[in-house]
């Protein structure tokens, strides 16, 4: 009998992939990624045992992961990238993992604000190696250490303070090649009193694994407006982690938009490290057919006066499963702390089926938080009543669908994003028929 | 006959309501439904408008000449049937004018027209809104959300005078309404009879009546209706109530 376990065999493919790739130039990095490849060989890919993961089991994303690493990006592929948001933004475009000057216009920013490779921003800063990379643990989660090992040379956004960026800045990450494993590293720095809206939008031709990592962090008085789109195709997998650390009166409003890939699973970190930060995070997760999405949110209020609302919604069609996980903590130091966490879902199908768990860990006792989840179907009163004015059967479901994300969706500041949602619903409708 | 309801028989939850009822309104004319509570009042009105759960059994109900039995709630209500119903449904996050503007293109569409303009449209809801005396801005709130009873019963006779239907039928629209309320609500019914289109008006209480001046008053007890008269006999109900009605027809 075999004693090595699978995932003994598939690290070390990993790690041999790992090795043959040319090293980092720069030693900082380099030394780095050799120690999350470590990280991650310790740990290896997370199974169902595992309290985080329970729902979400990734054997079929492991047992491809060594070959799809292997895959060769191609670095002429010429996609027809129609960017979510229109020309008044700076984009920032990568193709199969390769940064792509041709369909970017980071060129356009003001002068002062750095829009790089990390590599880059540590030749002219080599003082950023203490503060870089340092919100997302490679020894927290063998995806973030893996992202680390092979990420190599990230992007790196740095507003200086007293930035008032008007454009947004449209991260668009694409996978041309079929088969093709990428690991996507952004790292974001706002400046004090400085003000930018970042959306990251991920795409794919075809099946492919992504696995993204982004570090955001806000100095005082900071507001980041950050969208996350994820509509990959139906065969891919989808891993992905937000960490976000706001200082003293930092605001970070976001939203979550999952549609696309088999397996997503989105993590969003934010810890509110400074007095009377405010994070206001909204997200809608939608999936049919065979689809599993997961989005997890873990909220830290770790100073005192810091404000949290987290509203997320996921509509699940068909046989499609989700997978919600919020959590609050708050630190015994925030008092006077305030935080709301609510999570709905609608299943449209008696395949359809959700788990979810909000949670609420709390240190201080001056405190006001509340959460609260609910699933449920489409309401038979409400559809009854539309009918009864005359509104056919599928048009009056697909009206109430709307609605129930409307709720949400109804402030989400960038049109195009609540666009691309009321889109995915009505493609989400022909699926269900 | 505008509709002709033919020894109807419905229940819900397999238990029978509706025992054998016959009705006919010809165009133009106005019936008023009265009974005591349980009667079948409101059922009657559910399965005329074709909720799935309240089933019918036996008999026929002819509207326009159709098996009205066949058809889904939606083809009845493009067909001209309209329900105000006793308890409006709140449905955050689809705005009144969508949902008048989805019900009129949906009759449109099956005429084989063209989608309404939508500043003809917006004139066209906006006087009916006035009619009914609501404040614009119900307009682009959420169905009934947040409403009062009053509001809500009021916006049922304001759709009903956007969709302009051949039969009304209006369940305990009564209920629930002050006396300045009901007069908002019964100037609004008076002004949409025009001699062509019918009501069926559901109620307990004689009070509605007071306003709106039926052709046909009917008594309707245990799923049948026992008596039928004048706006007369809704005075007599309202001096001796149901009791020696129901005394003398047993």
């Amino acid at each position: 009998m075999n004693t090595a376990t699978p995932d003994t065999a598939t690290i070390e493919v990993i790690r041999k992939t790992w090795q043959e790739r040319p090293p980092a130039a720069n030693p900082y990095l380099h030394g780095r990624m050799t120690r999350a490849l470590e990280a991650f060989a310790g740990k290896g890919f997370p199974t169902t045992r595992l309290e985080n993961w329970k729902y979400t089991d990734v054997r079929k994303l492991a047992a491809s992961y060594p070959e799809w690493l292997r895959t060769a990006p191609d670095e002429t592929a010429t996609p027809d990238l129609e960017p979510l948001v229109g020309p008044d933004s700076v984009r920032i475009s990568f193709v199969d993992g390769i940064y792509r000057p041709d369909l970017s216009t980071a060129g356009d920013l003001p002068p002062g604000i750095f829009a790089g490779s990390v590599s880059e921003l540590l030749s002219v800063e080599p003082a950023l190696e203490d503060k870089l990379g340092k919100l997302a643990q490679d020894s927290d989660s063998a995806f973030v250490a893996l992202n680390t090992a092979f990420a190599g040379d990230a992007l790196a956004i740095v507003l200086p303070d007293n930035v008032e960026l008007q454009k947004p800045i449209y991260v668009r990450f694409h996978s041309s090649t079929s088969q093709l494993g990428t690991q996507p590293r952004v790292m974001v720095e706002l400046g004090a009193r400085s003000r930018a809206t970042l959306i990251e939008h991920y795409t794919s031709g075809h099946e492919a694994i992504v696995n993204s990592v982004t570090e955001i962090r806000c100095l005082e008085n900071a507001a980041l407006n950050y969208y996350k789109v994820q509509d990959e195709h139906t065969d891919s997998w989808h891993t992905a982690a937000q960490y976000v650390e706001l200082a003293r009166n930092a605001k970070l409003t976001s939203m979550h938009l999952d549609t696309g890939a088999g397996l997503a699973r989105n993590e969003l970190h934010v810890r509110l490290a400074g007095p009377a930060a405010n994070a206001d995070c909204k997200g809608l997760f939608m999936g049919s057919n065979n689809q599993h999405i997961e989005s997890r949110i873990n909220i830290e209020h770790a100073a005192p006066e810091t404000q949290s609302r987290e509203r997320f919604r996921g509509i699940l069609a068909d046989k499609a499963r989700g997978v919600f996980n919020g959590r609050i903590y708050v630190e015994p130091q925030a008092q006077k702390t305030a935080a709301e966490l609510t999570n709905r879902n609608l299943l449209l199908s008696k395949g359809a089926e959700i788990d979810t768990k909000p949670e609420l860990e709390i240190y201080a006792d001056d405190v006001k938080c509340a959460h609260g989840s609910s699933t449920g179907q489409l309401d038979e009163n409400s559809l009854f009543y539309l009918m009864s004015r005359g509104i056919e059967h599928d048009e009056a479901r697909s009206i109430l669908v709307e609605a129930f994300a409307g709720e949400l969706l109804g402030d989400t500041g960038i049109e195009a994003i609540a666009r691309k949602a009321q889109q995915s619903l009505r493609a989400l409708r022909k699926v269900e028929q | 006959m505008l509709i002709e309801i033919k020894n109807l028989h419905a229940s819900v939850n397999d238990i029978e309501i509706i025992k054998g009822l016959d009705l006919d309104v010809a165009p133009g004319e106005v019936h008023a439904i009265m009974g005591p509570n349980g009667s079948g009042k409101s059922t009657l009105a559910q399965a005329l408008a074709g909720r799935e759960d309240y089933v019918v059994t036996e008999g026929s109900v002819s509207y326009k000449g159709q098996n009205l039995l066949d058809m889904e709630p939606d083809s009845r209500a493009r067909a001209g049937l309209f329900l105000s119903f006793q308890y409006p449904v709140e449905i955050p996050g689809v705005s009144n004018v969508y949902l008048l503007k989805a019900a009129l293109n949906a009759c449109r569409k099956e005429k084989g027209e063209t989608e309404i303009d939508a500043v003809e449209f917006m004139r066209f809801i906006k006087d009916k809104a006035k009619l009914m005396e609501l404040d614009e801005k119900f307009l682009s709130r959420g169905v009934n959300e947040g409403f009062s009873g009053g509001e809500k019963k009021r916006n049922e006779i304001f759709q009903m005078a956007v969709l302009e239907p051949d039969l009304a039928i209006l369940d305990e629209t009564d209920s629930g309404l002050d006396i300045d309320a009901l007069k908002v609500v019964a100037n609004g019914l008076n002004a949409q009879r025009d001699g062509q289109r019918s009501f069926l008006l559901i109620t307990h209480y004689q009070r509605l009546l007071d306003y709106i001046e039926p052709d046909y008053v009917h008594v309707l007890a245990d799923g049948r209706i026992i008596r039928s008269g004048g706006k007369e006999l809704a005075l007599e109900l309202e001096e001796n109530g149901y009791d020696n009605i129901l005394a003398a027809a047993s």
